[in-house]
């Protein structure tokens, strides 16, 4: 049995074919390996297949997207502002009229929350908690989701990277402390910003391919010699090192999508965040667990609605040819894709036409793995001023995220001897949205 | 006789709706507003309770943020995306061009001898309607649909000349365009890239426009409107700027950029002698602001207590009649 995903990625289209096929086949390797039936009864066991090779890409609006003009429209109320509802393909189903892509393919693929209250207004702190789903403490320094991922999904001989978070605006980039916490660098995410390749881990081009492929395989030889007879953590833990590093190299062209056929690229469109989430959808096919791409900046104090007629269409664009994507190449089924921000905006419209930050009564959405699709949870009053019924918090999202890729909301991780749950105790998941 | 020096508010009314248009009936107080709740209201203004005077109209489906007089008839239009013709004594709809642009209708003016109606929208179209039976008479195309950065442009502002032979056009990215109105075609065209930011960096998106057009009474100088360059473009933080060009040439004669006054120019109006001219709009807050074509000042400003959205002059130019965001006031300046 194996449970190792495809390792030393080139990012061919060749490797690409193999990554899938291999990302597909893994569960049923794992359960056929397993005794089928015997192995999936065994809970610990059947936990290990159930998370097995799942995958998310976060989509970060940074800065804070219109619940109103975007999954929660209030049309005819003093707060609802210009744009009309559109049907969607879930019966009685309405959001926005400038996400009509998303509309038409609600029922395939998302679950909608309406009912977050996240209390909390300010971009670092609403950042800080829709990354790490709590508050931290004094003294402990929780991992964001990413690293909690990346921790629970990730493979500790994993080639390819763990947590890989793009942001290529400036602004609100150090907002949310991504940081892997108290699980160490181990689990920290690769930040992307201005260049969309690996840093450090370029060849030197004073060393030519064969030589650097001639420098590993000595440096392996010896170290399988070295270990012969020995029986040291340390020196193995030298030798996956090493591997690691090779592997990231190797996974370079992961984040070209030149790499990719025109018609591809043609379909995700010329965006700088269309183009990153083509990088999102390459990484996960090659078993990156964890990608966060952000879309910044959202704050749209002062027209609101020209701001929103900019990135909603875009935002509905990049969402839907990614949800397509991933599930014509079969990976959607693994794969949950969360469209989030730190909060959404007032349903008040302020005299610049503006919104400004509001967590009372805000959404967010999931997609693919393991959630509804089509489902609606919870409402907001006539003005979108309150949670009206079915009120969550960040918790309760992070809960659900975790259950949807097959991992117990209440799994325990440690400090030391202390347990430390994914979610603080009490919270629960929103099973109505669960598969 | 006006005189800016006297200006003083005279009435403020104050309302729960965000009002996005006027169009004033001649020699009267009384005018048409658009809502940020769907309608249209007939208010005098002149009287000493407005709100007994008011009427609404109602038929679109959202903002209403265009609205001309012509003739008898009133036209509006807005988010709707719909064209609407109502008798304005009798409130009743006359006819519904429903979809008259693709996107979002963001003005309705009425040419001087009522004939015809423009209309602009998101589609980036200006349509030439005859005013007596809504038909169709030119669809203007000179504004293209996407920015330089492949998002959607806007087509803010239209407005006709006194001799009504011309209109022009400005969209979000500083571009008019001088129409001929009686063959629908393009006469000229030209630039006012300081109205628009593109932020490529730090929140990768734009804001700003042309957002207010008005030709001098003789024709010869049009006046365009919207804000300076902006540095967060969250908010409206932007110098207010007014720039007045020779069309025919293109040549900027004057330009007035508020060193205090933020946000957008809503409204532009000459005095009908072209003695001042008058800008208004505004951010959180809103100003009046009149400039001096000769010295190329501010000759008086005014804290309008509202972001105004559109203005209108009396004949003789010595009352404005505003409406903006929760309110509508009137300002006198009589000498």
């Amino acid at each position: 049995m194996s449970t190792k995903r495809s390792m030393k990625y080139c990012g061919s289209a060749e490797h690409t074919t193999l990554s899938r096929r291999s990302f597909l086949g893994t569960t049923a390797a794992l359960a056929g390996g397993m005794s089928g039936i015997a192995g999936l009864s065994n809970p610990a066991i059947a936990d290990t297949i159930r998370k097995n090779d799942k995958r998310v890409i976060m989509l970060w609006l940074a800065g804070g997207a219109s619940q109103l003009e975007t999954f929660d429209p209030k049309p005819g109320r003093p707060t609802g502002g210009p744009y009309m509802p559109i049907p969607t393909s879930v019966p009685g189903v309405h959001i926005s009229e400038l996400m009509p892509k998303m509309a038409e393919r609600l029922h395939k693929y998302t679950a909608v929350v309406r009912s977050l209250n996240t209390k909390d207004g300010g971009h670092g702190g609403g950042a800080d908690l829709m990354m790490h789903g709590r508050k931290n403490e004094p003294n402990l320094k929780y991992p964001d989701i990413g690293a909690m991922l990346a921790h629970e999904l990730g493979q500790a001989d994993s080639e390819v990277p763990d947590y890989v978070a793009i942001y290529s605006q400036t602004e609100g980039r150090s907002n949310g402390g991504l940081g892997p916490g108290f699980l160490g660098a181990r689990y920290a995410p690769i930040i992307l910003n201005e260049k969309m390749e690996l840093p450090f881990v370029k060849r030197l081009e004073s060393i030519t391919e064969l030589d650097h492929r001639e420098r590993a395989d000595l440096q392996k030889l010896m170290s399988q010699r070295f270990l012969k007879g020995r029986e040291s953590n340390s020196v193995a833990s030298h030798g996956t090192a090493y591997d690691r590093v090779s592997g990231l190299m190797a996974s370079d062209k992961l984040f070209d999508i030149s790499q990719e056929p025109q018609k591809v690229r043609d379909r995700y469109g010329p965006s700088m965040f269309a183009q990153q989430a083509l990088i999102a959808r390459r990484l996960v096919e090659a078993g990156v667990p964890f990608v966060r791409v952000a879309r910044a900046w959202w704050d749209s104090h002062g027209q609101n609605f020209e701001t929103h007629s900019e990135l909603v269409p875009e935002l509905d664009h990049v969402m839907s040819t990614l949800l397509d994507d991933l599930e014509e190449r079969g990976l959607l089924e693994n794969t949950l894709v969360i469209t989030t921000a730190e909060f959404g905006r007032t349903p008040k419209i302020n005299a610049s036409l503006g919104r400004d930050h509001f967590a009372s009564a805000w959404s967010s959405t999931l997609s693919g793995c393991g959630v509804v699709p089509g489902a609606v949870y919870g409402e907001t009053d006539e003005d979108g001023n309150t949670v009206k019924d079915g009120e969550v918090g960040a918790g309760e999202f992070f809960a659900t995220v975790f259950e949807a890729l097959g991992i117990k909301h209440d799994h325990e991780l440690y400090v030391g001897a202390r347990p430390i749950p994914l979610v603080n105790p009490g919270i629960k998941p929103i099973k109505e949205i669960l598969a | 006789m006006s005189d800016p020096s006297k200006l003083k508010e005279v009435k403020r009314v104050s309302r729960k709706d965000m009002l996005f248009c006027l169009a004033r009936v001649p020699n009267s107080g009384r005018i048409f507003f658009g809502s940020s709740d769907y309608n249209v209201y007939d208010v005098d203004l002149a009287n000493e309770k407005p709100n007994d005077t008011l009427k609404e109209l109602t038929g679109h489906n959202s903002y209403v943020l265009g609205a001309a007089l012509a003739g008898e008839n009133l036209v509006t239009g807005g988010y709707d995306r719909n064209l609407i013709w109502w008798n304005a004594e009798k409130h009743e709809q006359i006819r519904t061009v429903k979809q008259a642009h693709k996107r979002l209708i963001r003005a309705v003016v009425a040419s001087p001898d009522g004939k015809r109606i423009a209309s602009v929208a998101d589609d980036m179209v200006c349509r030439i309607w005859n005013n007596d039976d809504s038909k169709l008479i030119h669809e203007l195309r000179g504004h293209k649909e996407q920015t330089p950065h492949d998002y959607p442009s806007m087509l803010y502002a239209c407005t006709f000349s006194a001799d009504g032979k011309l209109l022009a056009t400005g969209d979000k990215v500083g571009h008019v365009v001088i129409w001929n109105v009686e063959n629908g075609k393009e006469v000229t065209s030209f630039e006012s890239p300081e109205n628009y930011t593109w932020d490529p960096k730090a929140r990768r998106h734009s804001i700003g426009g042309i957002r207010s057009l008005q030709f001098s009474p003789d024709g010869k100088l049009l006046a365009v409107g919207g804000m300076g360059h902006v540095g967060n473009i969250d908010h409206l933080g932007g110098k207010s700027l007014v720039q007045v060009y020779d069309w025919k040439s293109g040549e900027r004669k004057n330009q007035y950029q508020h060193e205090k006054r933020k946000g957008l120019v809503e409204t532009l109006r000459f005095h009908h002698d072209s003695k001042w001219l008058l800008a208004a709009g505004g951010d959180n807050g809103g100003f009046l602001l009149f400039m001096d074509l000769n010295s190329n000042k501010y000759i008086r400003e005014e804290d309008a207590k509202m972001h105004i959205h559109e203005f209108a002059l009396n004949e003789e130019s010595d009352t404005i009649y505003a409406v903006g965001h929760n309110n509508m006031a009137v300002w006198e300046m009589k000498g």
